[in-house]
């Protein structure tokens, strides 16, 4: 057993093993975390640092074993997976944020995660990133990108009186000096505020906030000074708004215009091609080829998946979702607009009068079928490489149902 | 580099390749050859033997012959597919290395005969129905869906690299995929549109003539025997991917 038993631990590894790809990275791992603790994993490349963050933050299917939050179990080696009894904050070696959205957005998700906001300018300043508050972050370079993703990992902590986690992978990676200098302060006050922290770094200044080192040899703690309280005032707490999965998938969505620019151009193309190829008044009505005719653009738009996802897949930014389990963002609200869109403007390319019902059931065509495209691109995105697993190869799965419906339309009079 | 004088790396190579000598037996090709000359045999007799049927029975009498080969190759992929539910389930729920070899090679042979299957079904449908496929039959889409899960499985594995995330994802889908056999195999009795309901085991309809059942029988007793022969042939081939990988890993160490 490496870690120590301690009463009220934040974090319980409990007998953890690991695989990832043909290799078992951690094996009968225990560890336990306790409020006030900062653990710095500074092993060598390879030693499972960075599993034990992932691991930690319930991102990595156990082998073995089980972790608990807070004494409330989040995953375990049956598949086992629960929403966490409190939020914790979240820093991925791959920063984790979508390039679409802007600074103050992934802040204020990270926040929303907390149920409360914080004026976020002080913290920002601090790490000179206040005059980029309303960029996307698709517009900042690496190490500026890195400082958002830190911050979204501290920022929990900083909202919140009670203990939390919060686990930071290389969090210093690529950061210039006067950033590392404030993120070795902001680590120092949230172990004041009770927070317990998980750091995987190789960079020895992590010692100056560190209360414990983990590598290979084991679980050593480091003897420290008693440092002077660090006294921060942040803004009074506004409460979080809700829904944030959703109302960031509906943002970014407007922002980039992507279920518009994917699924409404694939749309588009179908309605096209069969004006062209078809002439509709010689369709008699209450045909199966008409009412086919009328769904198949909005299932065309369906069929190209969620935009969100090639969003999400940014960064790993996805995976940062996943961890906090309240949510992933989607472009469904898109979906049922475009599909409700692209059927009407079928029927009145078609000359026809409009059938609000075959209208409607056009938009939830969509986003029945967007909905499925995305499950499968969600299931395959623990793959190494997920975005060549064919997974559009399964859509074939969607004609039947798609061609059942088109009949029920059309024995039921709906054109 | 010339790995000749480095003893230790010889004996590690050695160690790798005397593991599963046993798999090397040819049991695979015995069990092949011998599927393939029953589906010769089976195709001889369907074409030459087997009684005609009734043209009032059939819009294209013919084609029927298509019957000997497609049946029993519907049946050969159904023992695939089951293969491929056992070995996902035991690789998802056990590690079991030999469960990952099932799942790879029931994928591979579902797809060989889900392929047979579909192709001779389309051919068969343009002769008889006047279309190759309808979209609105449940039976003819779940099968054909099992086939494209097949390709996806086979495909997929091939675009990434080994490991437990690889592994544990296609099992999922190997295991999600399974839901369609009931359905497909229930799917003629609940909604029959174009699809004809099951020949065997199929109540009042569904009895054959004595030779047209004995040609049907040698057809799938042979297809039974190539699909296992191709199972085994695909397990073989796994388990030689895996050790040159571990050779390579070993060398890659030097």
């Amino acid at each position: 057993m490496l870690g120590q038993t301690m009463t009220e631990a934040l974090l319980d590894l409990n007998n953890v093993t690991v695989r990832r790809g043909m290799k078992t990275v951690l094996s009968n791992l225990n560890l336990q975390v306790s409020s006030g603790q900062v653990i710095l994993f500074n092993g060598t490349n390879g030693e499972g640092k960075s599993t034990i963050i992932e691991t930690a933050a319930g991102l990595i299917p156990l082998e073995s074993g089980s972790v608990m939050h807070h004494g409330k179990l989040l995953i375990d080696d049956a598949g086992r997976s629960n929403k966490p009894s409190r939020p914790f904050g979240l820093t991925l070696q791959a920063d984790g944020c979508m390039g679409s959205q802007r600074i103050e957005e992934h802040l204020l998700t990270s926040m929303d995660f907390t149920g409360f906001r914080i004026e976020m300018d002080s913290i920002l300043e601090r790490y000179n990133l206040k005059h980029r508050k309303h960029d996307c972050i698709a517009q900042l370079s690496g190490g500026q990108r890195r400082k958002v993703a830190m911050i979204a990992g501290l920022l929990p902590g900083f909202i919140s009186s009670d203990p939390l986690l919060i686990f930071l992978d290389e969090p210093d990676s690529g950061l210039d000096q006067a950033s590392r200098t404030s993120l070795i302060e902001d680590i120092q006050y949230l172990r004041q505020k009770g927070h317990a922290m998980l750091i995987a770094s190789h960079n020895n200044e992590f010692e100056q906030c560190a209360t414990h080192q983990f590598n290979a040899e084991g679980m050593t703690e480091t003897p420290r000074e008693s440092t002077p309280e660090i006294v921060r005032e942040h803004a009074p707490h506004q409460p979080s708004k809700t829904m944030i999965a959703l109302r960031n998938g509906i943002v970014c969505n407007n922002r980039t215009m992507a279920t518009l620019a994917f699924n409404g151009i694939a749309g588009f193309l179908t309605l096209g091609i069969l004006l062209a190829l078809v002439e509709p008044t010689k369709l008699d009505s209450g045909t199966i080829q008409r009412s086919g005719l009328i769904l198949s653009s909005a299932f065309a738009a369906g069929l190209v998946g969620d935009s969100m996802v090639q969003m999400l897949h940014e960064h790993r930014s996805l995976a940062w979702w996943k961890a906090h389990r309240q949510g992933i963002p989607s472009s469904y609200f898109h979906g049922a607009v475009l599909g409700f869109a692209l059927t009407l403007l079928t029927q009145l390319a078609m000359d026809m009068s409009v059938s609000w019902e075959v209208t409607i059931i056009g938009s939830f065509l969509t986003t029945s079928t967007m909905f499925i495209v995305r499950m499968f691109d969600l299931t395959s995105s623990r793959l190494a490489r997920p975005r060549a697993a064919f997974t559009r190869i399964l859509t074939p799965i969607l004609i039947l149902p798609f061609a059942l419906l088109v009949q029920w339309i059309t024995d039921s009079n709906l054109i | 580099m010339d790995y000749r004088f480095q003893p230790h790396l010889n004996a590690m190579i050695q160690r790798e390749t005397t593991v599963g000598r046993n798999m090397s037996k040819r049991g695979a090709e015995g069990f092949l050859l011998l599927g393939f000359l029953g589906i010769g045999l089976t195709l001889g007799l369907a074409l030459l033997k087997a009684p005609s049927v009734s043209i009032n029975a059939f819009q294209s009498p013919d084609a029927q012959r298509i019957f000997y080969w497609h049946v029993p190759a519907a049946w050969a992929a159904f023992i695939a597919f089951g293969f491929l539910f056992v070995g996902s389930a035991m690789w998802f729920f056990k590690r079991s290395k030999l469960g990952w070899r099932m799942h790879v090679a029931g994928a591979e042979a579902g797809l060989a005969t889900g392929l047979m299957t579909v192709w001779s079904g389309m051919v068969w449908g343009a002769a008889e129905w006047g279309v190759p496929w309808d979209w609105t039959d449940v039976r003819l889409n779940t099968f054909g869906l099992l086939t494209f899960l097949a390709l996806f499985l086979v495909l997929g594995r091939q675009s990434q690299p080994d490991g437990v995330e690889t592994r544990d994802t296609f099992s999922t889908f190997g295991l999600y995929g399974f839901v369609l056999v009931p359905v497909t195999y229930v799917a003629t009795r609940l909604w029959q549109i174009r699809h004809p309901g099951p020949v065997v085991g199929g109540g009042d309809g569904g009895s054959l003539a004595g030779e047209m059942a004995v040609i049907l029988f040698i057809g799938a007793i042979s297809f039974t025997i190539f699909i296992i022969g191709h199972i085994l042939m695909s397990m073989r081939i796994t388990s030689l991917e895996q050790r040159l990988e571990r050779i390579q890993k070993t060398m890659d160490k030097v």
